[in-house]
Formats: C-alpha cells, sequence, structure tokens
C-alpha cells in the first residue's frame, strides 16, 4: 500500500491525535497552526475516512469581574433571607425596606430573584421568609456551588462536580450581573482506524506554501513545494485608481467637443461689473435678477469703471430707446452707477459677450466653461456656486437653422443620442430654443440648456452687425442626471466615496 | 414660477375642434409653453369662502389656497379634470389664461387665421384721479380702468379670473410692486369713481374675505392676511390709495386688498375693472392682458374716461394694435428658413398677427395686437415666424465657416498637472470657490486681513469670502476622508482670485495647485518627492528656501521657486491647523501658483 500522501499540516495533527482524541482548542495551542487550518485538516481527513469530528455542545458560564466580591458579600437574596430569619420570619414592608437599605441590600433585586427562588413571598404589606428560604439559610443554592467552582477555573458546566448543573444555569438565566452564559460548541478529533493504520504504514508529507520566496525559486526548491490553492470564486479587496472629479470629466468633454468644432476657448473674471454680466446683455437695471436678492454684490472690490465710452453710450441707447438697433428699448433713464457696481458673475455669458465685444466680426466661435454664482440658499437640488459652458457664434451664416445644427452636434459630442427642440422664452435671445436631449439612462427627454439668437439689442451696441448663436448649460444638472446622486451638495464636499463612487464610462 | 392648470376639456370648448389632452399639450409645447405634465385633477370646494381648489387625483383636499382655511375633514369634491400643467412664462403674459392659450391655439391649430379683434364701446362710467395720488407720501400715480360684460360667472369662471389676476400680479405687476388689479360687480357700484388717498387711521372699511368687520387701513396691514403680506408696499407711505363710488363706498386700497360689499360673485356680469401702480406701462399692459383673455371667455368690453386731477383725459383701455415693418429678406437671413412672400403671411397669420405686403417687395406690414407687449423690436416677430413655421420642420445645417480650435493656455498647462498627479495616485477633489473668514485664513492659524475679496450680501453665511488660495477646501475634504484607508493623497486645482487695483475690475486672478498626503507616514518627505516628480514632469526645476509660515510646523516648511511663475509653499501642517480642520493625522502639503490669468479684453 501506498503510503497516505498529507500536507504538514495534517501529518502534525494526525501524529498529536495518535495519544487519543483531542479537542481543536487544544490542538491550536500545541500545535501552532490555526484553528482554520486545524478544521481544513479535519474537514479533509473526515471526507477521506482516516478522522472522526464530534461535535459537543457545551454551557460556558463567563463570570462578572466582581463576582468573587459579590458571592464574599453574600446575593442579595441570601442576605435578606438572613434578615428575615433574625426579625423572625417576616417583616412589614415598610420596615423590610429600611432594614434592606441598612444593610446595602438591593430591593428590587431581593423581589425578583429570592421570590424566583421561592425563598421570600410578599404578602399583605409583609415579606416572609418561606420554609425554602429557611432551608436554603444552611447550605448555598445549585447556582451558588457552580460560580464558585467557575471561580475557581471550572467554567465549563460539564466540568461541575457535585451541582446541578441544569438548575444552576436556569438560575443563572438572565442574570449577567452575576455571569454570562455562552454555548458553545466543542469539536474532537479522533483518528479511525483506518487513519491509524495509514499513520503506522508511514505517511508521505509534502510541503506546501503560501507563497515561494526569492530563495525558493534560486534554489530549485519550488520543484518539491506545492503553492495551497486558493478559493478563486472569492471577491478581493476593493482598489480604487486615482482618478479625476465627476465634474472635472463633464467639463473636460465639453471642452473637447468644442475644441474639436473649431471654437477658442476664453475666460473672463468671475468678479464681473454688473455692465459686462447684465447691461451688455440688455438686462434691464431694475430686473429682478438684479437684486441684492439673487446676485452676489461685492463688499469689495465695490465698485469698477466702464469700458470704452463708445460701447457704453451706445449700451444706453439700446436700454432707454433702442438707439441705433431698430427697438423700441426698455423706456427707462439707464444709471452707469449701476453698471459700475461689481457683482460674482451670474453667468458665463459675461465671458462670451466680452468675447463678442472683442471681437464683433465674423467669423468667431469661442467658448467659456467656468464658476458662476447665484445669492441662493444651498438645498440638495441648489447650489450658490456652479458651472456653466457657454459657447457663441458670430457668422455670415449664423441663423436658426444652423443654430440648430450646431446644438446638434455638440450635444451628440457630449454623448446623447437623441436631440431636440422647441421654443422657449428668454430675455437676451430671440428667437430662443429650449434643447431636449434623451437620456438613455432614464429612457426619457430631458431639458438640457438654453439657446438662441443674442437680439440686436445685445450685439449691435458691441459693434457686431450679423446674428450671433449663443447657448449654454448648467455642468452640475448634467452631472446630476449622469451619476444618479440624490444629493447635489455631495459633488464638492470633498469625500473621495463620491469622486470614486462613478466609474469612468458614466 | 407659478404653474397654472388648464382643464382640458374647457380649452376645447373654446376650439372649433375636439383634440385629445395629448395633442393639446403637444401644440403647446410647439408654441414655446412649458407643459410640466397632463394629469387628472380632482377640484374641491372651499366651505368657507366657495372657491374651488384643485388637489391631485387621489389627494384629498383640506386646504384653501384661497382664503387659507384649513380643517379636518376633506372638502366637498365637486368633480375631476383631466388638466395640462403648464409652467408660466414670463415674458409671454398673454398666454397665462384658458383663453390667451385658446387664442394662441386656433391660430396654431389652423381653425382662426389673423388677428383677434377686440372691438370696444363706451360705458358711461367715469373714473376721477385726485391730485394726492402723485404725491410722494401716497404715491401710486398711475391708473387704468375698464368695464367687461361677461356671461354670468360660475363656480369655474370665477377662479379661472382670479388665478388670472394674481398671476399678472406675478408676472407684470411684479408681485404688486409695478401694478395691482382689482375687479369688482359694477352692479354694486354707484357713479362716478374717485382715485384717491385715504388717511390710515381713519376711514375703515370692510375688507374682502370679512363680512359685518370694519378695518382701518393701518389695522389691515397689521392683520388681515392680505394685508400683512404686501404691508412692505405701503410701508413709506402717510396715506394709501383707495377708489370709491360716488356714495363713498370703498371699492378697493391697492394694491392690498378689495373691499367685501363690491367682491364679484358667482352670476356676477358687470365687472368694472382697475389697474394702479408706479410703472405706466405694467398698469396698461396688466389691463390689456386681462380684458384681452376675458373677450376670448365671451366678454365684450367697454371703455372707462378717467380724467386727471388736471383735467386730461385717456379713454381706457386703449386696444389699438401697434404696427411694424417686416423685412422678407432679412427674416430669411435671421432664420435660414425657406420662406417667401405667401408662406411668411401664412406663418404670422398662424400666431394670430394681421400681415399685409408693403408696396410688393421685401417689406411687411405686421399688425400686432396691445396684449402683445413682448414684441419690441423685429426679431421678435421673426421669433414668431420661426415658431409658426414649427421648429420640428427646420432642418439643421451647419455653418460652412471653417475655423481652428484653440484652448487657453493656463487649460493646456492644467491638463500636463491633472495626469501627473493623477499617475502619482492623487484623486482630484473639488470645493466651492466661496468660503467663510474662519475657514479661509482662521483656522490656518492667519489673521483676517483689513482687505480681501469679500462679497457684500450672501444669504448664507458660509459663503462671503472668495477664495485667493485651496489650502483650506482640500483641509477639509482631508477631514471629510478621515475614516478611510490611509494613506489619502488628493489634490485641487482651479482658480483664485485676489486683489488687485491694477488688475480688471480690481482683481487679478490665477490658476492655483494645492495637493496633500494624509496618513501615519505623510509629511515633508512624502510631498517632496511627489512635487519633484509633478516639477520633473513639467520640465521644471525648483529652489527650495527655509521659510516661516503660520499653517506649517516651524522648520518643516520651505518656499520654491522656479523661474516661471509655478512657484509656492510646501511642508507639514502645523498641528494647531490639523486640530482646527479636525484632522488626526499627518499631513504634508503643497500650495503653489500654476498660472496667472491673462483676459484678452
Amino acid at each position: 500500500m501506498a503510503g497516505v500522501v498529507l500536507t504538514e499540516a495534517a501529518a502534525t495533527v494526525w501524529r498529536a491525535l495518535e495519544a487519543g482524541p483531542r479537542e481543536v482548542g487544544s490542538l491550536v495551542a500545541s500545535t501552532g497552526l490555526d484553528q482554520s487550518r486545524v478544521m481544513v485538516v479535519a474537514t479533509e481527513g473526515e471526507a477521506g475516512g482516516f478522522l472522526h469530528v464530534v461535535a459537543r455542545p457545551r454551557d460556558e458560564v463567563e463570570p462578572a469581574e466582581d463576582l468573587a466580591a459579590q458571592l464574599a458579600l453574600g446575593l442579595p437574596e441570601r442576605r435578606a433571607a438572613r434578615l428575615l430569619a433574625d426579625a423572625g420570619g417576616a417583616l412589614a414592608m415598610a420596615d423590610f425596606v429600611a432594614a434592606a437599605r441598612d444593610a446595602d441590600v438591593a430591593v428590587n433585586e431581593v423581589f425578583r430573584f429570592g421570590t424566583a427562588r421561592g425563598w421570600v413571598q410578599r404578602g399583605k404589606g409583609e415579606v416572609v421568609l418561606t420554609d425554602a428560604g429557611r432551608a436554603a439559610l444552611d447550605a448555598p443554592a445549585a447556582d451558588e456551588a457552580a460560580l464558585a467552582q467557575v471561580l475557581a477555573g471550572q467554567r465549563f458546566a460539564d466540568e461541575w462536580a457535585g451541582v446541578d448543573a441544569a438548575e444552576a444555569l436556569r438560575l443563572l438565566q438572565g442574570r449577567a450581573g452575576l455571569a454570562k452564559l455562552r454555548k458553545r460548541t466543542e469539536r474532537v478529533l479522533a483518528l479511525t482506524n483506518a487513519g491509524a493504520a495509514a499513520l503506522a504504514a508511514g505517511v508521505t508529507v509534502k510541503r506546501e506554501q503560501n507563497a515561494l520566496s526569492q530563495e525558493d525559486l534560486r534554489s530549485g526548491a519550488w520543484r518539491d513545494i506545492t503553492l495551497r490553492p486558493y478559493d478563486v470564486t472569492l471577491p478581493a479587496a476593493t482598489v480604487r485608481p486615482a482618478r479625476l472629479h465627476p465634474v472635472r470629466r463633464i467639463i473636460e468633454q465639453a471642452r473637447q467637443a468644442f475644441l474639436e468644432l473649431g471654437f477658442e476657448e476664453v475666460a473672463s473674471p468671475a468678479v464681473e461689473s454688473a455692465f459686462w454680466n447684465f447691461d451688455a446683455l440688455f438686462q434691464p437695471q431694475d430686473h429682478p435678477a438684479r437684486d441684492m436678492q439673487d446676485t452676489f454684490y461685492m463688499a469689495e472690490p465695490a465698485r469698477t469703471t466702464l469700458p470704452d465710452p463708445a460701447i457704453v453710450q451706445a449700451v444706453r441707447g439700446a436700454h432707454e430707446d433702442g438707439g441705433d438697433t431698430g427697438s423700441t428699448g426698455w423706456g427707462y433713464t439707464w444709471r452707469p452707477e449701476r453698471a459700475e457696481a461689481v457683482v460674482l458673475r451670474t453667468h458665463t455669458t459675461a465671458a462670451t459677450i466680452r468675447a463678442l465685444a472683442r471681437k464683433p466680426n465674423p467669423p468667431h466661435k469661442a467658448f467659456c466653461v467656468g464658476w458662476t454664482h447665484r445669492n441662493e440658499t444651498l438645498s440638495f437640488k441648489h447650489l450658490p456656486v456652479f458651472h456653466q459652458i457657454d459657447g457663441i457664434i458670430i457668422d455670415e451664416h449664423a441663423n436658426l437653422a444652423t443654430l440648430l445644427g450646431t446644438l446638434d452636434a455638440f450635444y451628440r459630442k457630449m454623448g446623447f443620442s437623441g436631440v431636440r427642440f422647441k421654443p422657449a422664452f428668454y430675455p437676451y435671445t430671440e428667437p430662443s430654443v429650449d434643447v431636449m436631449v434623451y437620456m438613455e439612462s432614464r429612457g426619457k427627454w430631458i431639458e438640457m440648456g438654453g439657446s438662441g439668437i443674442f437680439r440686436p439689442e445685445v450685439t449691435e451696441p458691441l459693434g457686431c452687425k450679423h446674428p450671433v448663436l449663443a447657448w449654454g448649460l448648467g455642468v452640475e444638472r448634467l452631472a446630476m442626471l449622469r451619476l444618479g446622486f440624490p444629493d447635489i451638495r455631495e459633488l464638492y464636499q470633498g469625500g473621495l466615496d463620491t469622486v470614486e463612487g462613478v466609474p469612468l464610462c458614466r | 414660477m407659478p404653474v397654472v392648470s388648464i382643464d382640458a376639456a374647457r380649452l376645447n370648448a373654446l376650439l372649433a375642434n375636439s383634440y385629445a389632452p395629448e395633442r393639446l399639450s403637444d401644440a403647446l409645447e410647439q408654441i414655446g409653453c412649458d407643459v410640466e405634465e397632463v394629469v387628472e385633477l380632482g377640484r374641491f370646494r372651499c366651505p368657507v369662502c366657495a372657491s374651488m381648489v384643485e388637489g391631485s387625483q387621489g389627494a384629498e383636499t383640506r386646504v384653501c389656497g384661497v382664503c387659507g382655511h384649513s380643517q379636518e375633514a376633506v372638502f366637498e369634491q365637486v368633480d375631476t379634470i383631466t388638466a395640462i400643467r403648464l409652467d408660466l412664462l414670463a415674458a409671454r403674459p398673454d398666454l397665462f389664461d384658458i383663453g390667451g392659450l385658446a387664442r394662441a391655439l386656433q391660430g396654431y391649430l389652423g381653425e382662426v387665421r389673423g388677428m383677434p379683434q377686440y372691438p370696444t364701446a363706451a360705458s358711461p362710467v367715469v373714473v376721477r384721479v385726485d391730485a394726492s395720488v402723485a404725491r410722494p407720501e401716497s404715491f401710486r400715480p398711475h391708473i387704468r380702468c375698464a368695464v367687461v360684460q361677461v356671461p354670468p360667472l360660475d363656480d369655474v369662471g370665477l377662479a379661472t379670473l382670479m388665478k388670472l389676476q394674481e398671476n399678472l400680479h406675478w408676472g407684470v405687476g411684479r408681485d404688486r410692486k409695478l401694478a395691482s388689479i382689482g375687479v369688482y360687480d359694477l352692479d354694486t357700484l354707484e357713479g362716478d369713481i374717485a382715485y384717491t388717498t385715504l388717511d390710515p387711521d381713519a376711514e375703515p372699511f370692510e375688507p374682502l374675505g370679512m363680512p359685518g368687520v370694519t378695518m382701518s387701513g393701518r389695522t389691515i396691514l397689521e392683520e388681515h392676511p392680505k394685508g400683512t403680506a404686501y404691508a412692505h408696499l405701503l410701508a413709506d407711505l402717510k396715506r394709501y390709495p383707495v377708489l370709491r363710488d360716488a356714495a363713498g363706498q370703498v371699492l378697493s386700497m391697492p394694491p392690498i386688498i378689495n373691499s367685501e360689499g363690491t367682491r364679484v360673485r358667482v352670476g356676477s356680469t358687470r365687472l368694472f375693472v382697475d389697474v394702479t401702480g408706479p410703472s405706466e406701462a405694467a398698469v396698461v399692459n396688466s389691463l390689456n392682458m386681462l380684458v384681452s383673455s376675458l373677450c376670448e371667455l365671451g366678454g365684450q368690453v367697454s371703455t372707462v374716461r378717467v380724467i386727471g386731477s388736471d383735467g386730461a383725459e385717456v379713454v381706457s383701455p386703449d386696444l389699438t394694435p401697434r404696427k411694424y415693418e417686416v423685412s422678407l429678406s432679412r427674416a430669411k437671413q435671421w432664420l435660414g428658413l425657406p420662406l417667401d412672400a405667401t408662406s411668411l403671411v401664412d406663418c404670422f397669420e398662424r400666431m394670430r398677427l394681421d400681415v399685409a405686403a408693403l408696396d410688393g417687395g421685401d417689406l411687411f406690414q405686421v399688425t400686432c395686437p396691445a396684449f402683445r407687449s413682448d414684441v419690441r423690436h423685429m426679431v421678435d416677430l421673426f421669433e414668431d415666424l420661426a415658431i409658426g413655421f414649427g421648429y420640428e420642420n427646420i432642418v439643421p445645417a451647419i455653418v460652412p465657416t471653417m475655423t481652428v480650435g484653440r484652448p487657453r493656455p493656463e487649460e493646456q498647462l492644467s491638463h500636463l498637472v491633472r495626469t501627473a498627479l493623477v499617475g502619482l495616485g492623487y484623486t482630484e477633489t473639488m470645493s466651492l470657490p466661496m468660503t467663510t473668514e474662519a475657514d479661509h485664513f482662521t483656522r490656518l492659524g492667519q489673521p483676517v486681513p483689513e482687505h480681501f475679496v469679500r462679497v457684500a450680501n450672501p444669504k448664507l453665511r458660509a459663503l462671503t469670502v472668495v477664495r485667493s488660495h485651496l489650502m483650506g477646501g482640500v483641509l477639509q475634504a482631508l477631514h471629510e476622508n478621515r475614516r478611510r484607508p490611509m494613506p489619502v493623497r488628493i489634490f485641487e486645482l482651479d482658480n483664485c482670485v485676489r486683489l488687485d487695483p491694477a488688475g480688471e475690475n480690481g482683481t487679478t486672478e490665477e490658476r492655483r495647485l494645492c495637493f496633500a498626503d494624509i496618513g501615519p507616514d505623510a509629511g515633508y518627505a512624502s510631498v517632496r518627492a511627489r512635487l519633484d516628480a509633478l516639477l520633473w514632469e513639467l520640465g521644471l526645476t525648483a529652489t527650495f528656501t527655509a521659510v516661516e509660515h503660520p499653517a506649517f510646523v516651524p522648520g518643516r516648511v520651505a518656499r520654491f521657486t522656479t523661474g516661471t511663475p509655478v512657484e509656492g509653499l510646501i511642508g507639514e501642517v502645523a498641528p494647531g491647523v490639523l486640530d482646527a480642520f479636525g484632522i488626526d493625522l499627518p499631513v504634508g502639503l503643497v500650495e503653489c501658483l500654476i498660472a496667472p490669468l491673462a483676459w484678452d479684453l
């Protein structure tokens, strides 16, 4: 008969069992193997018919830290029984309570446990020591005897001598102040006859390792080593690569789309004059959007200077009576000091309109991505500071049809499979268009951004004689739709779970 | 933005043909309305003021939006309707109610062409304006009025009228600041009407909704729900505006409340309407919108003579249409649509405008009804042309002009920096560019400077400072991630703003970078190694000089320069700063300038 091949661990365990059955805990202690390794050996040995594994339930009693002191003093119900015995077997309730307090005996425990034991009885306004209680005065109860052995190291009920273990456990149930009860399972391993025979016939021990060392590989020892197999279906530890913020990825996608479409990237100050943020866009000076309620006004710097007087004069004309633009204007007196106020820009159109003023002649295609600000409070849906993307086209061929074509191209580059348009009404574009995009992930059309052709009251005072296409969208709204976050504030709280919680493909 | 619910069955009743609610909702979207949803709504009656209150189907209505009454028991349900719910378009008050929407749909759906006609007769009603309404201490100078004969009002008609009035207050009157509307049962009024002022502490009257209770003007502002809601509009006045009839009966105390005795009720057929306010344009527009819509609901308008304190007389309302010249070639250039004289006329007429060719050439005269207050330039009519043409019929095209894409220089540099940092194991975080003085200065061990980029009127106290560095945001992010497996490496790369009298609007903006390591082994050495790697990737070499900085551990902080704009601080964050940010592990951190931003202005 060829010798049985064993791992080193199995050989160690088998040999330890030659002298007789052993409990797993003691095997772990004497062999230095992990409990899990011993159990693997047990399971494999049992499957091969070489080992017996017997499981035995045991009750373990874990003593409270101060159990010794409690026992030395005497349990409350025992001390109460003595009090009652000294008083002739009964006390009026009030007297009993007073006496118990004097002796520092917890009355509620006396009633709870003393009654359960049948030692004391609560009668009509008095407390009586029963016959059982009187008898108990002479000898420890089962639990008290058991606890004394627990303190001496016999923590398992099957180790107690001369004690009714079942009764002791019943009495200890629910008395965590004294000790906690635990159900344990002890496994005892033993060699079967086949196991003993195989061991006697001689076994082959194979070297098994978790990993190969450089030395194992260099020396050739690897030839005699078996690498332990893994459960290759188990999950591994989570690893997340370092990466860009999800909002950054949308911004970069939009920038890429614009650059591919031949746009020049522009930027403008976040701290902006009301002139470029509002007046140049034909927003009347009493418009609610310009209120302190909606716009951040700066305390520092509080005022700025207006641009080229010719431009200022033309903008004033457009507001007051239309100037040379063919418009009726807004019909009010335009005040330069309101245009000199400094605000945090409320839209990136402030950047594109500056680009238009700088280079009003076609062809000129410009875009801007940047922070914009609205004086709002924070909520799960709204941020007071957020990113916008804005683009303009100044071209001889700019018109509503080419606006729709450009929007279609742009939004397809942003990853949307369907783009639709509907009329809208925005203050500085005419006509105005709402862009609806189809979101595959949601299976529906969603309003994604506004657009239109700048009104002549906007473009002509800045020296631009051609139709100008303009559109914009909010980055965070798109981010929320794509990523499916419930709360927009998460984006900027810095938690890496947010940044890393979105796969690159989204 | 207010939402209005339009009963599809009633809308159909105003149209020649009957359409499915979905067809109506599509058509409304195509003319530019913001359709929220088509939904079944229950309508309930308030047991106190008898108003119709809408509730979504299945929802039980217990609160009245009109009088504010609420009770335990559900209101009595009147009926169920299929409603089209619309977000109101601030720019188009003529589309605020079922009358105006029906008017637009009649044209768009091809039932009626051209401009609606609202002939007016003269009513005998005269309104005399007292000089006091133009004085600063009781200022509300403008008033326009009309008389409208309507079919006897039922519940629904009354609710529609009140809703339209409320929405015009929002959209045109700017929450009654510029103009406010009063509507009365003309049969409760006697003789000429005076627009004058009253003493807020004398001259009490019976306000709407409180039969049997008389209150002075001041008491109304202090105690009546409408009074407390709008008291701010009269806060600076010593005398309050009032309309009275010849018998001395108060009609209303604009812009706050009407009187109970003159209220419009179910069954009223002759309405007197006034609009008052400090803005003549808003007053005129509000009145024109209201009476034009009532005409669509079967009303007939009669004019009222408004006689000023100087004897000047205005006949009101004035529904005279306005005329605009439109160039076909300019329209084609603006829209890029295949229009000709015929299709131009067709599209305009579909939008309820009249149009006539001028000398058979390029120019057309478009006649625009008084309620189209949104038209102030030829391009506004181009928009009508495009909507009449149908956005869904436009063939998208691309501008054929060749242009070359060009990124901003700081973005190109930022792209390199991000690529290098992600390769070094840093994840990007972003924080809001507005912060507090505590987070930006104090917690970093620095005194709040005398001057910094500062907001005057933040609603949130957490947004007072525009950031000039990124450290605060990065340290807050480290705090957020303090329970993650260590080490954690993060960076932020974004714009910061500094005061600079020489800069545009008194500021300079720059692209800055902050990156940090946190963990048991993080410190100067860990970030220094990675800063060196980053600089190597950027082709830069740095010179390091020991400096002192309150945010860093003394002796473990350096200033580095590269001979380019890239320069900054590197060090171990001081334990006091870590403590202030709630961080319990060492942090090594770099904060540096990447590029100053130059504007092409």
